[in-house]
């Protein structure tokens, strides 16, 4: 067989796979929605020659903004970059830096990420990037007791709360897969995902439709390799997502159970098969229902909520 | 904390079924078309089929399998037909049923977390009284309680007679779904007894909303807040 790889390049490999993986799974994405809607729609690899050309071109900031205007961007994309570390992307056994946090670790960097371009487009004075940012705020404020409940549920499962665990769990018999509370869980956090990935319930995620907007208009007055960063963050953070949704809950198959390179690059590949998946699920349901008015936000959250806590409620009675 | 055990294949479907059905119970709240409720109260007793078909599978009773077919026959079939045909008279020539879409008393999101609560209710006060059959799991019973006082929300927060009576009738599948999980033993002819139970209340509610659409000329209950001679 082939040549084992030592832990430190399997570590660095799950960031790679992410960094380099995520503009391509917004690629197939962007592709199938646009067979969706009847057009032809652009390359696959149309996000990295976007992110090439903006590298290349000048940035300006806004006269007023500080030094942190700048930082920001740089500041969210190593956050997101952390989090790979931190989940099991590649492989089913723990890796050194992989306990250096738990779901709460790496929900932290994701807050933290979404802070500092939220505190950024207040630098910037414009009222477009502003509304954006107090508009992804209060709606992730919102959606974070959904995900508590899905940590709780992920705890109470596994007497743990890091992912490694839960998916050895899932993986363990058929029955940890058809319990309840491991559905609900999983369908609650699609759901979180769907909203925080800016697909339903309000937002078109490409759009610049001020009704809306939530995301988008967080970046309008980064310009250059900066806002190129962030648009790659927001690639990055889909990635991590779906990366949580298919190796934690859904289908934590197909990760490398050894140091072998053959085994790691098939994880690789196993991996990006999945978020495509993924992605392919999202645009059909992004494609098959209407947007809601902003406020009614609260609707959408509250039925993932409700999905979240009958999670842990049937755990509580056993069984569950 | 020690992490849950895992309950097993058959309970863990027969959970599943149970906690969809709930779901779509939550989805009843939420509903703003009479249609639609009576698709969503459709899905709910076909699932009530399904899991009379597991149980029946699993514990070996044949009897089950007749009372799946009876029962998908009546909630599946005849109610939503008779439904229909209720809402379609009452409706006017150009609409094909009314909606019951102003009869909302809280809006949706409170009215699902006063679900939550009731459901929370429900769920704790069957989990603490230990009830544990031969082919109950403990869980779907609670499930069941859940279901109950949910219907019953959905009762209280609707002000239409359409979805009072949807609620009605999701009332009857929650108590059906514990007698499956609790007594999955009981005598069909007792099963059918209260199926047929059902069909009496469908011509009951049948009479009260046209009734009161005839004499009120709106499906809501709002007007019959005060007296009229």
């Amino acid at each position: 067989m082939s040549a084992a790889l030592p832990i430190p390049v399997i570590q660095l490999l799950q960031v790679l796979t992410i960094a380099l993986g995520a503009p391509g799974v917004t690629g197939v994405i962007a592709k199938v929605e646009a067979r969706l809607q009847g057009r032809r729609g652009p390359r696959v690899l149309q996000p990295y020659y976007d992110l090439a050309k903006l590298f290349r071109k000048e940035a300006l900031a806004p006269e007023a903004a500080s030094w942190f205007f700048l930082a920001a961007p740089l500041i969210a994309v190593t956050a997101y970059l952390t989090i790979p570390l931190l989940i099991p992307v590649l492989t089913t056994y723990g890796l050194p830096l992989g306990y250096m946090g738990d779901i709460l670790g790496g929900g932290f960097l994701l807050s933290l990420a979404s802070f500092v371009v939220a505190t950024a487009a207040l630098e910037t004075g414009d009222p477009y990037a502003q509304l954006g940012s107090s508009r992804a705020k209060t709606f992730s404020a919102i959606a974070e007791p959904v995900v508590l409940f899905v940590v709780f549920t992920v705890a109470l499962l596994t007497g743990t709360d890091l992912p490694y665990a839960l998916a050895a769990t899932v993986r363990s018999s058929a029955g940890q897969i058809i319990r309840p509370a491991h559905l609900l869980a999983a369908v609650a956090l699609f759901m979180v995902i769907l909203h925080e990935t800016g697909r339903i319930p309000v937002e078109t995620h490409t759009g610049t439709n001020e009704f809306g907007m939530i995301e988008e208009a967080r970046a309008f007055e980064h310009s250059g390799p900066y806002f190129a960063l962030l648009k790659w963050g927001s690639e990055l953070k889909q990635l991590i997502l779906y990366t949580i949704l298919a190796d934690v809950f859904l289908a934590p198959w197909g990760l490398a159970s050894t140091q072998q390179f053959g085994a790691v690059v098939l994880a690789i590949a196993a991996l990006l098969a999945k978020a495509c998946a993924v992605g392919c699920v999202v645009a059909v349901i992004d494609n098959s229902f209407a947007k809601l008015r902003l406020f009614k936000i609260t609707e959408y959250v509250s039925a993932a909520f409700l999905i979240a806590v009958l999670g842990v409620f049937t755990l509580y009675l056993g069984g569950g | 904390m020690d992490p849950a055990q895992a309950p097993g294949v058959y309970e863990g479907v027969a959970n599943v079924i149970a906690a969809v059905m709930l779901l779509l119970e939550f989805g009843l709240l939420r509903q703003a078309l009479a249609r639609d409720q009576i698709r969503l109260y459709m899905a709910q007793s076909a699932l009530l089929s399904v899991l009379a078909v597991v149980i029946a599978a699993d514990r070996d009773l044949p009897d089950l399998y007749a009372l799946a077919v009876l029962s998908a026959a009546l909630k599946v079939v005849a109610v939503p037909l008779v439904l229909r045909r209720l809402l379609g008279r009452t409706g006017r020539d150009d609409e094909e049923a009314p909606g019951v879409a102003g009869s909302h008393t809280l809006s949706p999101a409170s009215a699902v977390l006063a679900g939550i609560v009731l459901a929370a209710i429900g769920f704790f006060c069957f989990g603490a009284l230990k009830i544990h059959g031969p082919a109950a799991p403990a869980l779907a019973l609670a499930l069941a309680a859940a279901m109950v006082l949910v219907s019953f929300g959905l009762m209280i927060v609707r002000r239409d007679v359409a979805s009072q009576a949807i609620g009605f009738f999701t009332l009857e599948n929650a108590i059906s779904l514990a007698a499956l999980v609790v007594a999955s033993g009981l005598p069909l002819i007792l099963e059918t007894a209260f199926l047929f139970d059902l069909l009496v209340a469908v011509v009951v509610f049948g009479m009260l909303i046209r009734a009161h659409h005839t004499r009120a000329e709106s499906l809501s209950t709002a007007d019959l807040t005060r007296l009229r001679g």
